[in-house]
């Protein structure tokens, strides 16, 4: 938990319009696997909260990966870096096949309203799929969730979003 | 990067090999300074929350909040809002190009050009117009259809977050309420990455720290406070027109580039984004109300109350506030399951758990499933591998065939903003160890568990500034207490969740030590314990061990230094009247030498919001002497 909030705090809260920076962030995905079984006490959190939201240079080099635009996230890392972020809350919701992180995503992905109840049910029957395990980084549930995608007649065009 | 900006203005036009060109712009900018000057623009009140300024405490004229230097045009651009206006104006000519670095100043200040514009209509021929891509592709990729003002509740046993925290969503165009965590959130913040809780508290105090805004998704923040933190968050749509919605995000950029000083208490995260606000339109007033010090609450009460600028109000409930719903929807059985089941006593293959009609056993997963998810989220967890077992539920709850059993949860009654006034005044009377005395009670802010609880998080006291002044009828008018800061927090403990109950105080309390006088004592108390409550929540009672030092030059030693235990219970006959009986009993061992007794109950009827009645009565035992007191008063809250 500690390494995702930090890894939300580098890579969202960036300046919106940086004048003596540049304002091109860097995202590093790959850096930012999702551990899930540190975590941070409560006292700690509640400060970042109220104030600290991360040195927003550290560990921002720029240009190195667009990831976000004078703090905007670039349109083509949208649906991984919300993957990135709402991973258990994903899993929870594919679990049961709705909710507001699912929806979201069949947003990020341009699924179509007569086809957002075939996804919800393709997220429930695929969950055990696409989470393949415990802890399990970004890229990998991209690629199972495109695999997957791909294999579902209705669905398959939207895995370009991907 | 503005000075370097302007310096080069002005060599362009020295520099210039068409005179006439040069000529004609300086022309065109002595009338338009001529003409703001007419029209007296920089006395506006769209300039003035433009450039931030607030009167000057001491002298007459004003003075810029914004602390970074590249804000301003003018040298005297923070004192100066004339000054100021006109060098914006002449910066408007920079040649500046747009880069991953830099801007040209009709894009770094986007909302002054715009307004500038529609005093002055601009002629476009005698000053060019600049594209501002990067501001343009910025508005483009927010694509805004509205703003809402989100509020992040108090988390009870976190005391930097005791006040709750503001921040401003951008909504989008292309979303709707199930896709909201898509959207922009505009958040200040002071930057610092300190974890040493009391460093962080006194630059925090003291302006150590530099403010800024960012942007950041929404989603991020709702990761945060609801999951992280367990905070309830409320939003509250705003009633904007598309002009006066883009007039605040062209501050916001404006914004984004500069700093302030923080201060925790006034110039804060939710003052300034009043400031934002407050650009909306000419007579939006937000800020001036809170001169000496900003409660996010009290700053979206300022909001609700007479504005007509919020439109619906969203309750968005935390993890943890979901949790409680699901396991009140449950029966004996079915809790015990979801509670085994998070803790690994039982797998998910369990046959009491699978004997359970299906949408029962997916409301046990469910559960089970959120609360795994707050043991990892809070650092709790009791099991050897959590993130194992978050998937085996996940995964045993996707093959049942069941829609998600989420019991829909309700805004509580009172909202954030309809709770009573956080300051309090109180007058009263009544008679100690046989004296009357008359009494005035006075609290800066925030709210105490005798309060009414509405708006509140319950079991949570935050008093700052607590003073009580009596009027003996000997003749005698003293202070009886100064509390600059009592916190206590009493939260609950069943078999899920298990936090710490806790106070901590400090200040000058009435203390009778050996040489028979009551002088004012400094003192410190802190103390820890547990609490518990009735399944219908109208019952608390708690326990803590406490440990306290006073310091005094005419005690024995100049301290004592004491410890012992407190206990209580706070009963509701209704919402309105509430009772709290406590007994508490400190044993001094160092210093002056003492065993104070304390044996009390006290009783609140809320008349309304902001009014109360309150009765007390209490003995106490002080240096082998007993005494009782007894106090009516009459409570109002502002």
């Amino acid at each position: 938990m500690k390494k995702l909030i930090i890894a939300i705090s580098l890579v969202a809260a960036f300046p919106v319009a940086a004048l003596a920076a540049d304002n091109v962030g860097g995202c590093g995905v790959g850096s930012m696997v999702f551990k899930g079984q540190s975590g941070i006490a409560p006292q700690v959190l509640a400060v970042t909260t109220n104030g600290i939201s991360g040195n927003q240079t550290f560990g921002i080099t720029s240009g190195t990966l667009g990831c976000t635009q004078d703090g905007v996230v670039t349109s083509n890392m949208a649906a991984t870096m919300f993957i990135e972020t709402n991973k258990e809350q994903l899993a929870r919701d594919m679990s049961v096949g709705s909710g507001e992180t699912l929806a979201s995503l069949a947003q990020l992905l341009g699924v179509e309203a007569q086809d957002k109840s075939a996804f919800n049910s393709f997220a429930k029957d695929n969950m055990a799929r696409i989470f393949t395990a415990d802890s399990v980084a970004t890229e990998q549930v991209i690629v199972a969730l495109r695999a997957a995608l791909a294999s579902d007649a209705t669905l398959s065009r939207y895995q370009t979003a991907l | 990067m503005r000075t370097i900006g302007f310096l080069f203005f002005c060599s362009a036009l020295l520099l210039s090999q068409n005179p006439a060109a040069g000529a004609a712009d300086s022309e065109y900018l002595a009338e338009l300074i001529a003409k703001s000057k007419q029209l007296r623009l920089a006395e506006k009140p769209e300039w003035q929350k433009l450039v931030h300024y607030v009167p000057n405490i001491l002298s007459p004229g004003v003075h810029g909040l914004v602390d970074s230097p590249l804000f301003y045009n003018a040298q005297d651009g923070k004192d100066n809002p004339q000054a100021e206006l006109e060098a914006t104006l002449a910066s408007f000519y920079s040649s500046i190009e747009e880069g991953n670095k830099q801007q040209n100043p009709q894009c770094l200040f986007v909302a002054r050009y715009a307004w500038l514009n529609e005093q002055l209509a601009f002629d476009a021929r005698r000053m060019p117009r600049q594209t501002c891509k990067r501001f343009q592709q910025w508005y483009a990729s927010l694509n805004p259809a509205g703003l809402t003002l989100i509020f992040a509740s108090a988390y009870i046993n976190s005391p930097s977050s005791m006040y709750g925290h503001t921040l401003l969503r951008v909504d989008a165009k292309d979303q709707d309420e199930h896709t909201r965590l898509l959207a922009y959130a505009v958040n200040f913040a002071a930057n610092s990455n300190e974890t040493n809780g009391l460093a962080f508290a006194a630059n925090g105090l003291f302006g150590g720290y530099q403010g800024a805004f960012s942007i950041l998704p929404y989603y991020a923040k709702v990761r945060e406070y609801s999951d992280l933190e367990n905070r309830d968050i409320w939003e509250y749509e705003l009633n904007l027109t598309p002009a006066e919605m883009e007039r605040v995000l062209m501050h916001t950029w404006e914004l984004g580039s500069i700093y302030f000083e923080y201060y925790f208490f006034d110039e804060n995260c939710s003052y300034h984004l009043l400031g934002l606000l407050q650009v909306a339109w000419p007579e939006l007033e937000l800020t001036s109300q809170f001169r000496w010090w900003a409660i996010p609450s009290d700053t979206v009460r300022a909001i609700t109350k007479d504005t007509g600028l919020v439109k619906k109000t969203v309750y968005r409930p935390a993890n943890a506030t979901v949790i409680n719903h699901k396991l009140d929807m449950m029966n004996e059985q079915e809790r015990r399951l979801a509670r085994n089941l998070s803790v690994r006593q039982i797998n998910v293959n369990d046959p009491a758990l699978s004997a359970l009609p299906d949408s029962r056993e997916a409301a046990v997963i469910e559960a089970s499933q959120d609360y795994v998810s707050y043991l990892r989220a809070t650092e709790k967890t009791d099991v050897a591998d959590p993130a194992v077992l978050a998937h085996e539920l996940f995964t045993a709850r996707s093959r049942l065939n069941v829609a998600a059993q989420t019991p829909e949860i309700l805004a509580p009654q009172v909202h954030p903003d309809q709770g009573h006034g956080s300051s309090r005044i109180a007058l009263g009377a009544g008679r100690r160890d046989g004296q009357n005395f008359q009494e005035l009670r006075m609290r800066g802010t925030y709210h105490e568990i005798m309060d009414a609880d509405g708006g509140y998080a319950r079991g949570a006291q935050i008093e700052f500034f607590s003073t009580a002044l009596r009027h003996y009828e000997t003749g005698v008018t003293r202070v009886e207490e100064f509390m600059p800061v009592k916190i206590l927090s009493l939260a609950a403990r069943d078999d899920f969740f298990r936090p710490m109950s806790w106070k901590i105080e400090a200040g000058w309390q009435r203390a009778r030590i050996a040489n028979g006088g009551e002088p004012p004592v400094f003192a410190v108390n802190g103390g820890a314990g547990g609490t518990w409550s009735n399944e219908r929540d109208t019952a608390l009672w708690y326990a803590l061990f406490e440990g306290g030092l006073r310091i005094k030059g005419d005690m024995a030693n100049g301290h004592a230094l004491g410890a012992g235990p407190s206990v209580g219970a706070l009963y509701d006959f209704n919402p309105r009247w509430r009772l709290h009986g406590y007994a508490r009993g400190l044993r001094y061992f160092s210093g002056q030498l003492d065993t104070p007794l304390a044996l009390g109950l006290e009783q609140r009827v809320a008349l309304g919001r902001d009014l109360a009645l309150r009765a007390d009565i209490a003995r106490n035992r002080e240096m082998q002497r007993s005494y009782n007191t007894g106090s009516v008063s009459l409570l109002y809250y502002f």
